[in-house]
């Protein structure tokens, strides 16, 4: 069963111009130009239930309008959607029982007030039965340990202590979708790993199905089997995370540092025959590039025995670099048959 | 039921967080009933230089403005859209709300209820009762239920006119200079409507028809028999505006468009 399914989903924005100066502002009092943004443009894409899914792109990508279009706040401009049974915008209020939503970056709980007063607000709002809020808090507040925290006003906590809190208020009617825009934002590696644990955990123990925005590609590599990347509210890339990087991972970077003397010729014709590159800053320092169908040993065993080496370094290429490269071509740069990868 | 529990819930997460800020409530309350009293006062002196206002005694008009102050009380209590803009629209906390499942329009004035406004209420009707002995009144039994009908309709037409106006947030990025005006206007409400020129009777009776707070129903027990059709009209007045208010706030809703990243 599908949790998510988009279809030509598109969000066009009016945007108001502003004339310079003062002749400008003028003007725009009587006669207001508008340019039309499309956020999200013509977006297609199906998440299975169960799935944890990352969902990526620069600032202004359009990955929180998406979001937003998925959890019923805005309505688009044109397309299908169909969130856990529901057409978000027109359901909104039965919908929302089914979904959690989490906003790195906005406070779902009450400022001044106790957590747990907050908490039980929440109860209210969602209706929740108080047996099974009572489990759900229990298990929640021990898995996250949340202990001592509960009596505090919100205005009192640690970012990484608030954070622990909104994702237990956004849990706590144990929704079967869970949206996440940049939960770990301004978070330390500590907290990080632990939310990182915790969401695996829950998607593990009840199959929650989640999407999450992120610029911490670690997030990703943790958490995701799939990953969605957008560019100016188009989808370049929509597949599994394994899939992204061989495709796009440029192989392996092997440094050598050499004892004496090895010119580049030299080395290009040990590894002949080997799709490999070669560069070189001076005669004592040379780098080899691997791509993925090339084994790294078959070059080294080339290598290691005709040359004299004082160190060998070697260096995956990350998904950070990857994802970056991706960013700086953009689309328009992109080989053709990765545009629409198959799922893994 | 589930929107009357909310109503509880939601007051008494305003008590707690109000018993930590103990000063601010007295300050409201006092700064409230300042502002009732300065108006008070302005009747007073009126009256010190004529004895009847468009064939209205001081007595009547000090009436007339109790009961506004009654639904006016209820309205500022329940019914608080006044920094909508800043809040929900500009600061994007209508993100909040909108994943919740509550209707959105309740959450936020049960996200904004202001009870001390409460107090102005009561001093209505006082005020009511003080005037009312003054100019022999008598006191029926159906003087309750009609004053709660009609105060629930008055403050139904206070909450269509504020929403129908605050749902324009929803189209413009910056914040109106409408409710502020509005504010003024509504002031008008408070006098005998036939003091006032055909076009501004015109105004508060059928467009923004703040009469229907104060004047028309309280003519009612004023025994202004030339009145008594307008009084009856005060709860469809409630239905029409609060109509009109929602359908609006509803169609705004879909225009809005979220803030920051």
């Amino acid at each position: 069963m599908k949790a998510i399914e988009v279809e030509h989903l598109s969000k066009i924005f009016k945007v108001q111009q502003n004339r310079g100066g003062l002749k400008g502002a003028l003007q725009d009092l009587f006669s207001r130009q508008y340019n039309e943004v499309a956020a999200v443009d013509d977006i297609s894409f199906s998440i299975p239930q169960g799935e944890i899914c990352g969902y990526i792109g620069e600032n202004g990508a359009g990955k929180s309008t998406t979001i937003k279009m998925l959890t019923g706040i805005l309505v688009p401009t044109s397309g299908r959607l169909n969130v856990g049974g529901y057409v978000p915008h027109e359901e909104r209020e039965k919908f929302v029982r089914n979904i959690g939503v989490v906003f790195g970056q906005r406070s779902q709980l009450w400022w001044d007030i106790g957590v747990i007063e907050s908490f039980g607000l929440l109860r209210k709002v969602y209706g929740v039965p108080e047996q099974d809020y009572r489990k759900r808090l229990d298990e929640l507040v021990q898995r996250l340990d949340l202990g001592e925290l509960l009596s505090r006003p919100v205005r009192k906590l640690s970012l990484g202590q608030r954070m622990r809190c909104e994702l237990v208020a956004a849990l706590l009617h144990n929704p079967s979708i869970v949206f996440l825009d940049e939960p770990t934002i301004g978070l330390d590696i500590i907290v990080k790993t632990e939310i990182r644990e915790f969401l695996k955990d829950m998607n593990r123990q009840y199959g929650t199905t989640i999407l999450l925005t992120t610029h911490d590609l670690q997030d990703i590599e943790a958490l995701c089997s799939r990953v969605i990347m957008l560019d100016e509210g188009h989808v370049i890339y929509d597949g599994g995370l394994d899939t992204l990087k061989t495709r796009w991972g440029q192989g392996t970077r092997v440094t050598f540092r050499f004892g004496a003397a090895c010119p580049l010729d030299r080395l290009r014709l040990l590894t002949g025959g080997l799709d490999v590159s070669w560069t070189a800053d001076n005669e004592l320092h040379a780098e080899v590039l691997v791509p993925g169908e090339v084994n790294v040993s078959d070059v080294l065993a080339r290598v290691v025995g005709q040359a004299e080496i004082t160190d060998i370094k070697i260096t995956e290429t990350t998904t950070d670099e990857i994802v970056r490269q991706i960013y700086r071509s953009g689309s328009a740069g992109l080989p053709e048959e990765s545009v629409r990868a198959p799922h893994a | 039921m589930y929107y009357i529990g909310l109503v509880f819930e939601y007051l008494k997460n305003y008590m707690k967080t109000r018993l930590t800020y103990r000063a601010d409530f007295w300050v409201e309350v006092i700064s409230d009933l300042m502002t009732q009293a300065t108006n008070l006062v302005f009747i007073f002196v009126v009256f010190g230089h004529t004895d009847s206002l468009g064939g209205w005694s001081e007595a009547e008009v000090i009436f007339v403005y109790g009961f506004f102050m009654v639904p006016y009380g209820l309205f500022s209590c329940f019914v608080n859209l006044w920094n909508f803009g800043d809040r929900y629209i500009v600061k994007g906390e209508m993100d909040r709300i909108l994943t919740r499942p509550a209707y959105n329009l309740f959450q936020i004035f049960l996200e904004n209820v202001d009870p001390p406004s409460l107090i102005g209420s009561l001093i209505g009707v006082v005020i009511m009762i003080a005037s009312g002995g003054q100019l022999g009144l008598e006191f029926m039994w159906w003087h309750i239920p009609v004053m709660l009908l009609f105060s629930v309709s008055a403050m139904l037409i206070y909450s269509g006119v504020y929403i129908t106006l605050t749902s324009v947030s929803f189209y413009s990025d910056s914040p109106t200079g409408i409710i502020p005006l509005l504010y003024n206007i509504q002031n008008y409400g408070r006098y005998p409507v036939t003091i006032y020129n055909r076009f501004i009777q015109v105004l508060l009776t059928w467009i923004l028809p703040f009469a229907f707070v104060g004047v028309y129903p309280a003519s009612l027990f004023l025994g202004r028999t030339e009145m008594f059709h307008m009084a009856w009209l005060t709860p469809v007045m409630g239905g029409v505006f609060l109509a009109i208010g929602v359908v609006s706030w509803n169609i705004g809703v879909k225009r809005y468009r979220g803030a920051g990243s």
